[in-house]
């Protein structure tokens, strides 16, 4: 448990240290779409933090901060209801037990 | 790479939801088949971990960035199969909650960025066969991050090609070289970050490197 928490923490602070450093410039496809003239509309769903800021924060680290750190952990708890679903679908196993265990010799 | 809502026909974007929905349900069924219950906690960071990546755009010459896609690095950590649902439950929070890709356009954004990421496992096990050195380890995942950026790109280039929002400018035949253009370059980024990230997690936490279990190679320390 205290691994898993550990690498949560160092994602954020990953996050924290290089957002400031993130390049604004648009990417690959927007590039090409602004090349032949052609206009992103206004997203039909804008989403709740849309292009990753939180509107109500005025200052832009903050706000992208708030976004990537929420983010992160609507992720994480997404893929662990997703894995959790899986898993318990299925009956459990003595190759599951001894993996439990948390040895690293664990084979899928 | 995300599509927004506008770049494809309807026809197109249905097409691409039932491809992405016959590959995710083929690697649900394989998860759920072979994968140990202690795999979720993995998942669950793995997953984080390529979100809060993807936000982190670096630039490339000629006023363009790109970003850590990650479909290589999930390959590598949750095998082929994991690493599909995983990047799906990515795409779907970008989607959901930061309008990053449509929601019509989902169905593509999975199959360009979850389902050819996940695939690039195979072509690592292709390119490291009956090799342990680490050497070839590195190499092969350089080729296999950067192989699948730039397929990503050309699905994207032809998805977006044969729409009607693209079809002034000249469909196909000026969306797969503009596209293969900046991707070649975007995909180096990705390479470099994917192949950097793997061999020093290969090297301080082995432990965790779950796909090459499926992978079946053994990587000398």
């Amino acid at each position: 448990m205290k691994k898993y928490l550990a690498a949560i923490a160092l994602i954020l602070v990953f996050l924290a240290i290089f957002i400031p450093f993130a390049s604004s410039n648009p990417d690959g496809l927007e590039k090409v779409a602004e090349s032949f003239g052609i206009e992103v509309h206004e997203p039909i769903w804008k989403g709740v933090m849309s292009d990753y800021s939180v509107e109500t924060v005025k200052d832009p680290y903050v706000s992208t901060l708030l976004a990537g750190v929420s983010g992160t952990l609507l992720v994480l708890l997404a893929a662990f209801i997703l894995g959790t679903a899986i898993v318990s679908t299925k009956p459990s196993t003595v190759s599951d037990k001894q993996c439990h265990s948390g040895d690293a010799t664990r084979s899928y | 790479m995300h599509i927004p809502d506008g770049f494809l026909n309807p026809a197109t974007a249905v097409l691409m939801y039932a491809v992405a929905i016959a590959f995710l349900a083929w690697s649900w069924k394989k998860v759920k088949a072979t994968y140990p219950s202690s795999f979720v906690a993995l998942l669950a960071i793995s997953s984080a971990f390529v979100f809060a990546a993807q936000m982190i755009n670096f630039p490339i010459v000629g006023g363009t960035s790109g970003h850590l896609v990650g479909g290589t690095v999930l390959a590598v950590l949750l095998g082929p199969y994991a690493a599909m649902l995983s990047m799906t439950i990515v795409l779907l929070m970008q989607a959901l909650f930061f309008a990053d890709g449509g929601l019509l356009a989902f169905g593509a954004n999975v199959f360009n960025m979850a389902i050819i990421g996940g695939l690039s496992f195979f072509l690592i096990r292709l390119l490291t066969r009956n090799s342990n050195s680490s050497g070839r380890f590195a190499s092969s995942v350089f080729a296999a991050s950067w192989f699948s950026v730039v397929l990503g790109s050309l699905a994207c280039a032809l998805e977006i090609g044969v729409s009607e929002t693209f079809a002034n400018a000249g469909g196909i035949m000026v969306t797969v070289p503009a596209m293969l253009f900046w991707h070649v370059i975007i995909g180096l980024g990705e390479a470099a970050i994917t192949t950097t990230l793997l061999t020093s997690l290969q090297r301080l936490q082995p432990a965790v490197m779950g796909g090459l279990a499926l992978l079946k190679v053994k990587v000398k320390q």
